[in-house]
C-alpha cells in the first residue's frame, strides 16, 4: 500500500512534469523550430511507451488479457474508434471468466 | 497530427475572451461526452490496483492526461519508483510538445495570461477541434481553454464515477476491467500505425521493452523501449 503522503508528493510531481510538456511546446517555439527529425523522434517515442507497457504486460498475463489485447487491435483497426476497441477488449475476456470458458 | 502549415495570415487579431471561453465550453461537448467512459474506466482499473478514490480523484484533476494516467498505474506500488514514474509520464505526454508547437503561431500573438489558461488544459481532442476551428477563421484563444475545461471537468466525473464504483463492488476483473488499460493502449497504438516504416521502430520497442523486464531494474523497460523506439524511428526516416 502506497501511504498518501507519499501519492500526493508523487502526482504533484507527476503534475509538473505534464504541465512542462504542455506548455513547452509553445515556450520552444519562441526559441527554436522544431525540426523533422525532433518531430519525429518525440511521435516515435510516444507510440514506443504504449509498446512498451502492452506488450510485456500481455505476454506475462493470462490468456484471457491475450484474447483482450488481439479483440482490441483487430477492433481498433476496422473501426477506428479507440472506445469501441476499449470495451470489446473489456467485454471478451469477461465473457470468458465468467462462462469459463 | 500536426501537419500545421502558415494560419498566421487572417484579417482579424488573434485574441482571448469569456465569449470565446463559453464558445469553446458548449462547441466540444459531444465530443467531451465520449471520455465518460474512459474515466470511469481510469477509476475502476485505480481501484484495482488499490487506490483509494481520493488519490485516483487527484490524479484525474492534477495530471488530468488519461494514457499517462494508465501507464502510472502499472508503476503504483510502494515505494513509489518516483524517477521511472516522472520519465514515463513525461514520454508518454511528449507529444503534448508538438502539439504546443503546432499551436505556437496563434498562441504567441495572446497575452501571457491567456496563452497558460489555454495550454494548462489541453489535450488532444481539444487540440484537434481548435486546430480546425482555427482554419474556419477561428482567432479567439479563449476557446481552446473553454474546451478544456469541459473535457476537464467530464473527465474528473468519470473518475468519481468509475473509482466510487470500484470501492464498492470489489474484485472487478468479472468485468473485464483488468484488460481495460491494455485494451486502450493497444487501440491507441494500432491507430498511430501509418504504414510499413512503423514496424522495424515499433518491433525494436517492443524486443527491448520484453528484453529489459529481465535485465533492468522495474519500470525502466519502459523508458529502454521508448528510447529505442524513438532513435530508431528518427533514425529511419528523420
Amino acid at each position: 500500500m502506497v501511504d498518501t503522503v507519499a501519492a500526493v508528493a508523487a502526482v504533484l510531481l507527476l503534475t509538473a512534469v505534464t504541465m512542462a510538456t504542455r506548455i513547452g511546446g509553445v515556450w520552444i517555439m519562441s526559441y527554436v523550430e522544431i525540426t523533422p527529425r525532433i518531430e519525429a523522434f518525440l511521435k516515435y517515442m510516444a507510440v514506443s511507451v504504449l509498446i512498451s507497457i502492452v506488450v510485456p504486460t500481455t505476454i506475462a498475463a493470462a490468456p484471457r488479457i491475450w484474447i483482450a489485447v488481439a479483440a482490441a487491435a483487430v477492433v481498433a483497426a476496422v473501426t477506428r474508434s479507440a472506445l469501441s476497441a476499449m470495451l470489446v477488449g473489456a467485454a471478451l475476456p469477461a465473457a470468458v471468466k465468467n462462462l469459463g470458458i | 497530427m500536426v501537419e500545421q502549415t502558415s494560419v498566421a495570415d487572417r484579417t482579424g487579431r488573434p485574441c482571448f475572451t469569456a465569449k470565446g471561453v463559453w464558445r469553446g465550453c458548449v462547441e466540444i461537448a459531444p465530443i467531451a461526452a465520449l471520455i465518460v467512459p474512459f474515466g470511469i474506466a481510469f477509476g475502476v482499473a485505480a481501484s484495482t490496483k488499490g487506490i483509494t478514490p481520493e488519490i485516483s480523484l487527484f490524479m484525474s484533476l492534477a495530471i488530468y492526461a488519461g494514457a499517462a494516467q494508465f501507464a502510472v498505474l502499472d508503476l503504483w506500488h510502494a515505494p513509489l519508483p518516483l524517477a521511472t514514474l516522472a520519465l514515463t509520464v513525461f514520454a508518454v505526454n511528449a507529444r503534448h510538445i508538438l502539439l504546443g508547437a503546432a499551436l505556437a503561431p496563434w498562441l504567441l500573438q495572446i497575452p501571457l495570461l491567456g496563452r497558460l489558461a489555454a495550454l494548462l488544459w489541453l489535450s488532444d481532442a481539444n487540440f484537434a477541434q481548435a486546430m480546425s476551428a482555427r482554419q474556419r477563421g477561428e482567432l479567439d484563444a479563449g476557446t481552446l481553454f473553454g474546451s478544456g475545461i469541459t473535457m476537464w471537468v467530464i473527465w474528473i466525473g468519470g473518475t468519481a464515477v468509475g473509482a466510487l464504483a470500484g470501492s464498492l463492488l470489489g474484485d472487478l476483473s468479472r468485468f473485464g476491467f483488468d484488460a481495460v488499460m491494455v485494451a486502450y493502449f493497444a487501440a491507441v497504438i494500432i491507430g498511430q500505425w501509418k504504414g510499413t516504416k512503423d514496424l522495424f521502430p515499433w518491433l525494436t520497442a517492443a524486443a527491448v521493452a520484453v528484453i529489459g523486464t529481465h535485465i533492468l531494474p522495474p519500470g525502466w523497460h519502459i523508458i529502454a523501449g521508448a528510447l529505442a523506439g524513438g532513435i530508431v524511428g528518427t533514425w529511419r526516416h528523420g
